[in-house]
């Protein structure tokens, strides 16, 4: 069997210890709750948890690319980006990979597992940092653009346009 | 829904029972992390209100600049506040930790941050008021440990940063107390906790500013009188544009049937600027159909009350000026526009701060004979109630189609819906404009709604983190109906949430943008003598005409 044949077949295994170990992350009495698998509006960090490593794991099955990764990953990213985790805390879920994969996988599909963990790594690195410069452009032109932005079109403020503030992302 | 756990089912593992001893530990000392906190209280804001210890601090450094006495203030503080809020007194005493709310706090739900389950938010103020006020807990805290053990604990430097740290990733917006068995009501201790830092000069910014600026020039952005007739007066013109007609208002006129006050971010902040000149426009309607006589006030120009966010004293002096203002011009009632919190003011506060406003006439909307009952007292009327009223009774003309571009939900505002009740006239509203409307999952809307993240002055830029993590309930739900229905627009009737929740809609779900109901009000409504319309409020082609 190949590697992703062999991960295929124990899915569910590996999604049930990742979402596990992710969990795990949060503070314990935290984790506890978010853990629940309860209505998706009730727990929305443990439901979009849960989907995004579940999309990640169908992913690395077939073909991927880093910018179907990276999309796998935006969900669960996009949340710990907000959260009081400091940069390798909000990734470190990806390492813990590893360390699954060596108590389902032989060692010669580990060799070829782990490489693939790191692509994942690296991916999610790059969404990380992506998710904070939306917030740091969030940060710096909210205000300024709502009521600035007005006082512009009425013509009560020197021209200053929009894009100057902004670049290119719209409002 | 089946999945729904009950409250036992999803506690079971934890012990919110501070004698277990450890509950305090659930995360290390406090430790204030950038993202999560807003900037301190500038001095001079401060100071224009008269508030003690104005001084530049800043929460990140150890020395906070208290006075010496701090403890002894806040003592007593905590004392008159027992005696004078006996809901405060209750708050602290009859809590049984039974986790009912732990899970529903949506600060908790999106920072996964423990000490924001409510009932331990609370718990952080409640142990010092264990160890301070109780008998048990003066007893205790003679002997060593004892305090601990009764799940006290003095109010030291620490305790007081991390009191401060975690009151502030409070919206007060109640959602918690809808499911407490007892009622217990964590917004009002948020409140209790406030006013005491407050004592010692402990506010944030983004509070303390627009406060102080309302207090000298009328509303929260400072903007003076005739920045505001400008921009009222621009509006005017962009509307003539778009319709044909002018729309020009009235201010300060005595005699008018009608004050009519909007929070400040209507008139200077996108997207607010487009829901006011909804107002505008239906005012010039009423006025050449039925003629009503409406006015507006360059001095009455903040419906909202930062003031609410700081202490019931400061509260009050703001709401005040309003009913000055409409003694004044002789009006015989007041209407308001699309906010919150100045609603749950106005609907909880105002009657026995600044009321019985009895110089004013129990509202009647004069077109349709209607009485507003529930406003019989404080004698102001949310503008969604008035307009469902005229539409009700069919005195306006809408054409819906300028509006069927628009797949749109509709936002509770924690401070209409949980504080006020006003949950079916804004619906009412919508459905009379719009042909596509979609709830989003019961369990997000009405009183169980989720805040937007961004109240009770907490919409401050340097706490975006948090800002953004306490709207993932609210944006999971609205992505939810996005995905489902092809929702592109998120209604509300508050002037925060329609900056907060651009910013929310930004963030988690770029495709869907905000809108005040009247501004929808405004595309469809159709003015005596109107041009044929090819835009909408926002200039962009209406449906239909985007080729022409
Ligand atoms: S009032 Fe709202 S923000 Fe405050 S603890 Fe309760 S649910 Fe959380
Ligand atoms: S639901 Fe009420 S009684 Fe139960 S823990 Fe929360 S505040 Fe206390």
């Amino acid at each position: 069997m190949n590697i992703k044949q062999t991960l295929k077949e124990n899915k569910s295994l590996f999604l049930k210890k990742w979402f596990q170990a992710t969990i795990e992350t949060y503070p314990k009495d935290s984790a506890r709750i978010l853990g629940k698998d309860a209505n998706r509006f009730d727990n929305p960090v443990g439901a979009i948890t849960r989907e995004s490593l579940e999309n990640i794991l169908d992913l690395i099955t077939d073909k991927y690319s880093e910018e179907s990764l990276e999309k796998a990953l935006d969900p669960i990213i996009r949340i710990r980006a907000v959260q009081a985790f400091n940069a390798s805390e909000a990734v470190s879920f990806v390492f813990a990979l590893k360390k699954i994969g060596q108590g389902i996988l032989d060692d010669s599909h580990q060799r070829q597992f782990d490489p693939m963990v790191d692509q994942i790594a690296l991916a999610s690195f790059n969404k990380f940092m992506k998710c904070k410069e939306e917030i740091f452009l969030l940060k710096a032109t909210e205000s300024k653009r709502r009521v600035h932005r007005a006082f512009e079109r009425a013509g009560l403020v020197a021209e200053l346009k929009e894009n100057d503030l902004l670049g290119s992302k719209k409002s | 829904m089946s999945k729904e756990l009950t409250p036992d089912e999803a506690l079971d593992k934890i012990n919110f029972t501070p004698k277990s001893g450890n509950w305090m530990d659930t995360t290390p000392s406090v430790q204030i992390k950038p993202g999560m906190y807003c900037y301190a209280a500038k001095a001079d804001s401060v100071k224009t209100l008269g508030l003690p210890n104005a001084r530049p601090w800043n929460p990140l450094e150890e020395d906070w600049k208290l006075p010496e006495n701090w403890q002894e203030i806040l003592h007593q503080g905590i004392k008159e506040r027992l005696e004078k809020f006996r809901t405060f007194k209750i708050f602290m005493d009859v809590c049984v930790r039974c986790g009912a709310c732990a899970d529903k706090c949506h600060f908790f739900l999106g920072t996964g941050d423990p000490k924001n389950m409510p009932v331990l938010r609370a718990e952080l103020l409640r142990s010092v008021y264990r160890n301070d006020f109780t008998t048990a807990g003066k007893i205790l805290s003679k002997i060593p440990g004892g305090s601990r053990l009764g799940g006290g604990r003095p109010l030291t430097m620490e305790v007081l940063k991390e009191l401060w740290y975690y009151f502030f990733q409070c919206t007060e917006c109640r959602r918690c107390s809808v499911f407490c068995p007892y009622g217990i009501d964590t917004a009002e201790i948020t409140i209790m906790a406030r006013e005491l830092f407050n004592l010692v000069g402990l506010n944030i910014d983004w509070i303390a500013t627009p406060v102080s600026n309302c207090f000298k020039t009328g509303n929260h952005l400072g903007i003076q009188p005739h920045a505001f007739k400008d921009m009222l007066d621009f509006f005017v013109e962009d509307i003539e544009e778009i319709t044909g007609v002018d729309c020009t208002p009235e201010y300060q006129k005595k005699g008018a049937d009608i004050l009519f006050i909007t929070p400040s971010g209507d008139v200077f902040a996108d997207p607010g600027t487009y829901t006011c000149q909804g107002y505008l426009m239906l005012f010039k309607y009423l006025k050449d159909k039925y003629g009503l006589d409406v006015t507006w006030s360059t001095y009455a120009s903040e419906g909202g009350n930062f003031g609410f966010f700081t202490s019931h004293e400061t509260m009050k002096r703001l709401n005040a000026k309003m009913y000055a203002e409409a003694k004044r011009l002789g009006v015989k009632w007041i209407l308001g526009g699309e906010c919150g919190h100045m609603w749950r003011v106005i609907h909880q506060y105002m009657d026995t701060m600044n009321g019985p406003a009895d110089f004013l006439e129990v509202p009647v909307n004069p077109i349709t004979g209607t009485v507003f009952e529930n406003a019989r007292s404080t004698k102001m009327v949310h503008i969604t109630e008035f307009t469902a009223d005229l539409i009700k009774h069919n005195k306006l003309e809408l054409d819906k189609s300028r509006n069927s571009n628009r797949v749109i939900t509709y936002h509770d505002s924690c401070n209409t819906s949980r504080g006020m009740g006003l949950l079916d006239e804004p619906r009412y509203v919508i459905n009379n404009v719009c042909d596509n409307f979609y709830e989003m999952p019961s369990n997000t809307i009405r009183e169980q709604t989720f805040c937007c993240g961004s109240g009770s002055g907490l919409n401050a830029g340097e706490n975006m983190e948090l800002r953004m993590a306490g709207a993932l309930p609210r944006a999971n739900a609205v992505k939810y109906v996005h995905e489902k229905f092809g929702v592109n627009t998120l209604g509300t009737v508050c002037a925060i949430d329609r900056a907060a929740l651009s910013t929310l809609c930004e963030y988690w779900v770029p495709e869907v943008e905000v809108y005040g109901i009247h501004e929808l009000v405004g595309n469809a409504l159709i003015l005596p003598g109107e041009i044929k319309r090819t835009q909408d409020l926002r200039m962009e082609p209406l449906p239909g005409m985007e080729e022409e």
